[in-house]
Parts: C-alpha cells; sequence; structure tokens
C-alpha cells in the first residue's frame, strides 16, 4: 500500500508498523541446520527487547508478564529476568538448556504484548549462537524478518560472516533481503 | 490496548492550506497567461531553482549550519538510540550529523527518507536525558517520514515563484515595452496591478507557508509522542530546550534564522513576533497538543 504510506506522509500521519509473529518459530529448525553445517550451537539465553510506554494498560501488561513468566519458569525451569538497558528499553532475558522451549517462551511473551496491543513496540527477539565468535539471529516483528549480526569490537560488524550465515540458511529462514534494514544493536545483554 | 488518536483536525488545516495555497497560485499563473507575460523563461529558472532546491537541500543546509557527519563509531550512543526508533518505525536510518553549539537545537534535512540526515547540536546531546533526546529525534525522524523538507520546499517554490515574478516585473518593466499595441491606459492598469497582484501573492503564500509549517511541526510532535510512546518525554526536551535558548544572547541567534523552519524550536528571541508568521507554534501550545494526545492514551 505505497499509495496510503505517501499520503500518511503528505499529511504528516504517523502509524506505527504492525507486529507479525508468524516467522518466529523457524529459528528452530533454521538451529538443527546450523549445528549441523556450521558447528554453531545455540546459546542457552535469548532475550526480547520492547519499548516501555507510558499508560496504565501497559503497567498491567507488564505485570501480566511477570506472572506468565513466573508460571512458565515453574512449567519449563526456564528461568528468566527482566531488565532496563542503556537507552532505556525493557529486555525479557529467559535461560533454557533447551532450545526450542527457548523459542517458545520468547513467542509466549511477545504473543501477549502483541494481543495487549503492544506489538508496535516489540523491537526485536535476539537468538544467540557461538561457535569462537558470537553470532547473533535478530528477529524484527515489522517485517517478520530475521537478519544475521556479528559484532567485533568498536562497533564493528562482521559483514563477510554476517552474508555467509544468511546464504547458508536462506532456504530455510525468512530472512530480510534489504540488508539497509539490518539495524545493528549493540550491547546486547544475551 | 492503546489506540492512537487521529487529529481530523489538523489533517483538515493541512489540506486547507495546501489547497488554498494551490488555489492562489493557479489563479495568478493563470491570469498572467491571459496577460501574456512571458511565464516560459521565468518557470524554467523557478523550476532550476527547484531542482537545485530539492537535489542539494541537505548538503547545503549542513554546509551552511556548519554541521559535520558523525560516523557510527564515533557517535555510538546518539546513533543505536537513532537506530531503534527506526526499527520500530521500520524506516531505513538517516545519516547524523552533528552542529558545534551553544544552543540545544535539532534539525532534519533531505529529499527522501533515503537520502536525509538528522543533526543535532552538541550543546543538545549534553543538555538533555536520554528519553529527552530521544524524544527529540524521534521528532526529526518524523519530518523526514513526512517528507517535510519536500512539502515545505514545494510550498515555499510557490511563493518564491509570486516573489521572482515581481522582481522581474520592477526589472524589465513587465514586458509592456515591447509595445504591442493596445491603449495606454489598459499598458498604465497592468502596470499597477501586476505588482500588486506580486505582491499580494507573496504576502498570503508566505503566510500560509507559515502556518503550513506549524502544522507539520504539531504533525511531528505527535509522531514523536507514537514513535516514543512517551509524550512527556518530548514535552520535557521542549521545556528544556526552551528555557535553555532564552537565556542565550540574541546576538548569536540572528544567524541561525533562516533555519528556523527546520528546527525543533527556533532560534528566534523573545514573545513579540506575531504568531502568524512564525514558523514554529508556540511552546505552550506544542505542550498543551502532547498533554492532550496523553490524556487520550489513558482514557
Amino acid at each position: 500500500m505505497a499509495w496510503k504510506d505517501a499520503l500518511d506522509s503528505l499529511f504528516g500521519k504517523t502509524t506505527l508498523p504492525r507486529a507479525t509473529i508468524d516467522n518466529l518459530f523457524s529459528i528452530a529448525t533454521a538451529s538443527v541446520t546450523m549445528q549441523g553445517a556450521m558447528n554453531l550451537n545455540p546459546s542457552k539465553t535469548a532475550g526480547l527487547c520492547f519499548k516501555p510506554i507510558e499508560s496504565s494498560t501497559y503497567d498491567t501488561a507488564r505485570t501480566e508478564i511477570e506472572e506468565l513468566l513466573e508460571l512458565s519458569s515453574r512449567e519449563t525451569k526456564t528461568g528468566y529476568r527482566i531488565i532496563t538497558d542503556a537507552y532505556r528499553f525493557t529486555w525479557v532475558l529467559l535461560e533454557d538448556p533447551d532450545f526450542d522451549d527457548l523459542v517458545t517462551g520468547i513467542h509466549l511473551v511477545s504473543q501477549t504484548l502483541i494481543e495487549r496491543g503492544f506489538g508496535s513496540y516489540l523491537l526485536c527477539a535476539v537468538f544467540r549462537f557461538e561457535h569462537e565468535k558470537p553470532v547473533y539471529w535478530i528477529y524484527n516483528f515489522k517485517q517478520g524478518r530475521y537478519y544475521p549480526f556479528v559484532p567485533l569490537p568498536d562497533q564493528k560488524r562482521d559483514n563477510a560472516a554476517e552474508f555467509r550465515i544468511k546464504s547458508l540458511l536462506e532456504k530455510e529462514l525468512p530472512i530480510q533481503k534489504e540488508t539497509g534494514l539490518w539495524y545493528p544493536l549493540w550491547g546486547i545483554p544475551v | 490496548m492503546v489506540r492512537w488518536p487521529r487529529d481530523f483536525g489538523l489533517q483538515v488545516r493541512m489540506l486547507g492550506t495546501l489547497f488554498v495555497l494551490g488555489v492562489i497560485y493557479f489563479i495568478f499563473i493563470a491570469v498572467l497567461a491571459y496577460i501574456g507575460v512571458e511565464t516560459l523563461l521565468l518557470l524554467a529558472v523557478m523550476l532550476l531553482v527547484l531542482l537545485i532546491q530539492y537535489f542539494f537541500s541537505d548538503r547545503m543546509v549542513l554546509w551552511s549550519m556548519g554541521a559535520r557527519e558523525v560516523s557510527e563509531q564515533e557517535e555510538p550512543h546518539l546513533t543505536e538510540t537513532l537506530t531503534r526508533l527506526c526499527a520500530i518505525a521500520n524506516l531505513p536510518r538517516p545519516r547524523l550529523a552533528l552542529v558545534d553549539s551553544a544552543i540545544p537545537n535539532a534539525f532534519a534535512t533531505g529529499r527522501n527518507p533515503k537520502n536525509s540526515v538528522i543533526a543535532v547540536t552538541s550543546s543538545l546531546v549534553s543538555t538533555l536525558s536520554q528519553d529527552e533526546l530521544e524524544a527529540v529525534l524521534a521528532h526529526e525522524l518524523s519530518h523526514v517520514k513526512n517528507r517535510d523538507v519536500m512539502v515545505i520546499t514545494f510550498a515555499g517554490f510557490l511563493s518564491t515563484a509570486a516573489y521572482f515574478l515581481f522582481r522581474n516585473w520592477l526589472t524589465y518593466g513587465s514586458g509592456l515595452g515591447s509595445g504591442s499595441g493596445g491603449r495606454r491606459s489598459d499598458k498604465a492598469a497592468l502596470l499597477i496591478i501586476i505588482p500588486l497582484l506580486a505582491a499580494v501573492v507573496w504576502l498570503i503564500s508566505f503566510l500560509l507557508i507559515k502556518a503550513l509549517s506549524r502544522y507539520r511541526e504539531f504533525a511531528a510532535d505527535r509522531g514523536s509522542a507514537i514513535l516514543t510512546g512517551n509524550p512527556s518525554h518530548l514535552a520535557s526536551a521542549l521545556v528544556k530546550i526552551s528555557g535553555e535558548m532564552s537565556g542565550v544572547p540574541t546576538k548569536d541567534l540572528r544567524s541561525v534564522e533562516g533555519m528556523n523552519a527546520f528546527f525543533i524550536i527556533p532560534a528566534i528571541s523573545g514573545t513579540s513576533i506575531l504568531n502568524l508568521l512564525s514558523t514554529h507554534p508556540t511552546v505552550e501550545q506544542r505542550l498543551a497538543a502532547l498533554e492532550r494526545i496523553q490524556r487520550e492514551m489513558k482514557g
């Protein structure tokens, strides 16, 4: 709907894109390929990053998420932490040795936030993999797509490694084609 | 569920301003064509100016403001703050520039989201808190998303066109010197009507552009409130910036007046200036609008 976007721009109307969660689960199968083909092992932590907003309905949703996490941590033994980072974004950090449980947990929390109407404020979900250096797969909820992120020291990123891993997983993971939208994310607490 | 209120009034006023601007311009051109002024050449010159403005506005503005583009490595925190806003809005990230200045301010320039630059002054970064800085960046990002440089440039073109024609007439005597017949009294009448018309068109379009610019400001404020989810952050940034600005001597401010349409808060000191002539709504009006958005969010 390009013409609608253009009209919105002309009249200065701001609408945030909606969150889509459909493709989030595909990281679970991709993880098997990464372990087999690249010796890239999933780390036992994953994170969900979102922007807290100024409203009482948000406060209710946040309490609900904490209760939800408390409940599921008793069932699946998934550990959790909620932190605020230097940019004042909220992170829900999950810890579980079983990668599928980790993905399910992230899905559950994002689903709850979307259902309560805060999907627009979901920044991303982050899954960490490791082989020598960390490789992140970042799920962008607005695009409904993943992209790789391999950070190096001094705010640099290993583009070569990112493209390598992208071409290997292109078939099973919905990956953002436009590399201009591969937003870097520094200081990931995962 | 948060429902973001739609501001129909704002859109209607914006549409109205654009419409009236268009009608006036059209009438003006039609009258000139009827009288037989050589508009083709003038139009070509005006179009050239418009194109130059359109394609080089970012570089011209940055250069005139003494802004220096900064890389991600130089300003990691500022860049990351902007990146996250872009990720939430799913927009390409504009480049960032810094202006060494004691006036806390920010502006956006560039013809489209892919070729845009957001500039902030050094004292803005040092004065504002993280939340406030983010709100100001979100305001500028909304200007980029709304293509305000394009809209204002185009609107400016209309008023410039009228002004150019007016000046041209003063220099060449409205092309009547060629003596293509007609009675003397007709010529004399035209001699008075054309400049008068040009002046009136220029004045009205000038005021309309100022009005349009103010509406775009409100729209960008609203955009910032929605993007950050926190209208109060921009409100406190505006209070802080305007407070700092009134403390800065007038002499320094004069030199940046030309950039006012692009600034988050214009650097004109004093409240004596007529609201009608201002590119920005008053801080009070903007705070009231933000407060309204906040109330609607909570309800």
